[in-house]
């Protein structure tokens, strides 16, 4: 096995940042997220490896909250359109976990499949490396096993870290994890550790089902019951790692401006405000129904899985405390109304 | 602080008698550390409702999902709360008489956000156990509007350094404000929780919304989120009432109650003696929705 001790792994990052761009998981003040390894201030930022996860989920790095798509300048009859540049530096995500992993598989196959594939989404996708960091000890709110996701096996990774006594196992799983296993093959020893036993979850659901249930339970008065709480705020769709939903904008001065893309959300009124004036979603049930159809059914209808991956971001987060495990199991439970 | 009992026992008579079609107040969530909000509408829910240490959520801007109906509520308030309820009323927001308000004299609440993310390993603060920030400086803990109360009066906590920090941010130079700010404000996702938990936000179409013509960006660049923070505060002056559900929801950890609290504090001493909410008086305008020839202009 390819090992090093927890006390390299700032060398590590510091070698791999000679190639890439390279995303670690900080506390920066009162945000967590994956923040460049250039940015890192000792003083004020925090490496948090041994925490659970960051807050803040990595879907930024290749879906950027607000991204530039094109500009134009209106010159008499003529306008003249200048694509935007999408910077394509290599960058590696350095410690990102399972589930977070499995949302850029989602992603993945929102922004390259079914026809269409996504200029901007690839151009930064095709630069990532996933370096992943093997759970063995999941979070109370953690259910990514509920949802087929394998907390010690991302599928998408190109590196699998495992946790051990004092250091981690580097373990290469594709050609672009060679890459950089070579990058640092000074830096790994070969040793024989041996590996935790994975810890207990403490929540589970079962998903089985759920999605064909669900094709009946549209008008049915749980979501106006469930929804009370909710204040439409959007933070579970925004912390969402899996939530991919943009629009697309423009900025303009006179004749010259830009357009560009911004995240959305399910949860806003303006989601579904069309031109004359007419709103499907008026309502905060119909937005709150809509989060749980698109994540349990709907994507499930078109992909074949849930748009969940059990992270327990929007448990965590959310301030009304509505809570997915506890909805899918509503779901499970209600009869359908006729 | 549990009124379990006594909050149960006032919503069972309510709904029982017919004086109203729900009541709002809390349930327990997943976690001892998770209470969150919940709405009675037959007496089968009674068994579900509670008050404890953790039901820290102002329900008063829920009311505003039922401005457009009939139903008569019943609704739990504490003593910052109960301010929202004179905000709305004030705004013509919902009718008095369908409001049955059962006040609780407050002694204090813990956050369930912050237990959830620290139990969660997503920080490394373990200890929850504190206050919530909003309470560490109540001056309300009592209901200020009622029919009904529960608990014994209880006194203002620490209301005399509630404007520390604002003053150590004016006390800053411009360039140390400007830095301060815009480090504060570029953290912001623009997710607009912040307006969403809020009572003062009870605009039917907020200007953020808006998009013809669309008056703030959507791009999460310095500039749109200070344009975002600058009218949002502006909307508070003379409006907020001090509950602190901004900053609590906000999952960044942006300091808007310091924005809050500047305003409140020049409100107070541009307009006052004033502060939001604070009593109940049928037909009483706040500073900003009434024109008055003696108003400070000045600055014009
Ligand atoms: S949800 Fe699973 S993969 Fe994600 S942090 Fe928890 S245990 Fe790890
Ligand atoms: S479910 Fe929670 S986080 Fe999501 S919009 Fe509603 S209140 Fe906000
Ligand atoms: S729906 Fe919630 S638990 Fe599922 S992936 Fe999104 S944030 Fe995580
Ligand atoms: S529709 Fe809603 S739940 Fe689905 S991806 Fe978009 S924001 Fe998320
Ligand atoms: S809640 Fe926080 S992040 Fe969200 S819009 Fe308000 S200040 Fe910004």
């Amino acid at each position: 096995m390819k090992y090093f001790k927890k006390g390299q792994i700032e060398k590590i990052i510091d070698r791999l940042a000679e190639k890439a761009d390279v995303y670690v998981p900080m506390l920066r003040g009162q945000q967590s997220g994956f923040y460049s390894w250039k940015s890192y201030d000792e003083n004020y930022d925090d490496l948090i490896f041994d925490l659970l996860n960051v807050y803040s989920p990595p879907k930024n790095i290749v879906l950027p909250q607000t991204e530039k798509m094109y500009s134009f300048d209106q010159q008499g009859q003529e306008i003249i359109i200048k694509p935007e540049e999408i910077p394509v530096e290599p960058n590696v995500i350095f410690g990102i976990r399972s589930c977070d992993v499995k949302a850029i598989e989602y992603l993945d196959e929102v922004f390259f499949t079914r026809t269409f594939v996504d200029e901007f989404y690839k151009a930064r996708r095709d630069q990532v490396t996933i370096v992943a960091n093997a759970c063995y000890n999941p979070g109370t709110n953690c259910f990514c096993k509920s949802m087929g996701v394998n907390p010690l096996e991302p599928e998408a990774a190109d590196v699998i870290l495992r946790e051990v006594e004092n250091g981690y196992v580097w373990e290469s799983k594709t050609e672009k994890g060679n890459i950089l296993t070579k990058q640092i093959e000074d830096l790994l020893e070969e040793k024989e550790v041996e590996l935790y036993e994975p810890n207990r979850f403490v929540r589970k659901v079962n998903y089985d089902g759920v999605a064909e249930k669900l094709k009946d339970l549209f008008d049915h008065p749980m979501w106006e019951k469930y929804s009370d709480p909710c204040q439409t705020c959007g933070i579970c769709t925004y912390m969402c790692p899996t939530c991919y939903c943009f629009d697309v904008q423009v900025k303009n001065w006179g004749e010259e401006g830009y357009r560009f893309r911004c995240w959305d959300s399910c949860m806003y009124r303006e989601y579904t405000q069309m031109a004359g004036g007419h709103n499907p979603r008026e309502a905060a049930t119909e937005r709150f129904r809509n989060r749980f159809l698109h994540k349990l059914q709907f994507f499930n209808e078109r992909y074949g899985t849930p748009l969940c991956t059990g992270c327990g971001r929007c448990v965590v987060a959310c301030p009304a405390g509505v809570d997915i495990i506890r909805m899918i199991e509503l779901i499970k439970g209600a009869e359908p109304s006729v | 602080m549990n009124y379990t009992d006594q909050i149960r026992e006032i919503a069972s008579r309510l709904l029982e008698n017919g004086q109203v079609d729900m009541v709002m107040a809390w349930e327990k969530g997943a976690f001892d550390y998770q209470s969150l909000p919940y709405v009675a509408r037959s007496l089968e829910d009674i068994d579900k409702m509670i008050f404890d240490d953790y039901c820290v959520h102002n329900l008063s801007t829920s009311l505003l999902r039922y401005r457009d109906s009939n139903e008569k509520i019943g609704i739990v308030v504490k003593g910052c709360d109960s301010r929202g309820l004179v905000r709305l009323l004030e705004d013509n927001q919902i009718k008095r008489e369908r409001l049955y308000i059962i006040g609780v004299c407050c002694s204090g609440v813990m956050d369930p956000l912050q237990a959830m993310i620290a139990n969660s390993g997503f920080s490394r603060i373990k200890d929850t156990s504190g206050l919530a920030a909003k309470c560490a400086n109540c001056i309300q803990p009592n209901p200020v509007i009622y029919d009904e109360l529960v608990g014994a009066t209880q006194e203002a906590r620490g209301p005399a350094n509630r404007f520390e920090k604002v003053s150590e941010i004016e006390n800053m130079s411009v360039e140390e404000r400007r830095a301060f700010f815009e480090d504060v404000f570029s953290r912001c996702i623009r997710c607009y929780a912040c307006r969403q938990a809020c009572i003062a936000c009870d605009c039917r179409t907020c200007i953020f919304e808006e998009t013809r013509p669309q008056w703030v960006g959507r791009e999460t660049s310095i500039s749109d989120n200070m344009m975002y923070h600058m009218v949002r505060s502006m909307h508070m002056a003379g409006r907020c009432i001090d509950c602190g559900e901004c900053e609590r929801v906000c999952p960044v950890g942006i300091p808007l109650m310091l924005i809050n609290r500047k305003l409140i504090k020049e409100v107070d001493h541009l307009y006052g003696p004033y502060e939001a909410g604070m009593v109940y008086i049928e037909g009483q305008k706040p500073p900003f929705s009434v024109y008055d020839e003696k108003d400070q202009d000045d600055f014009i």
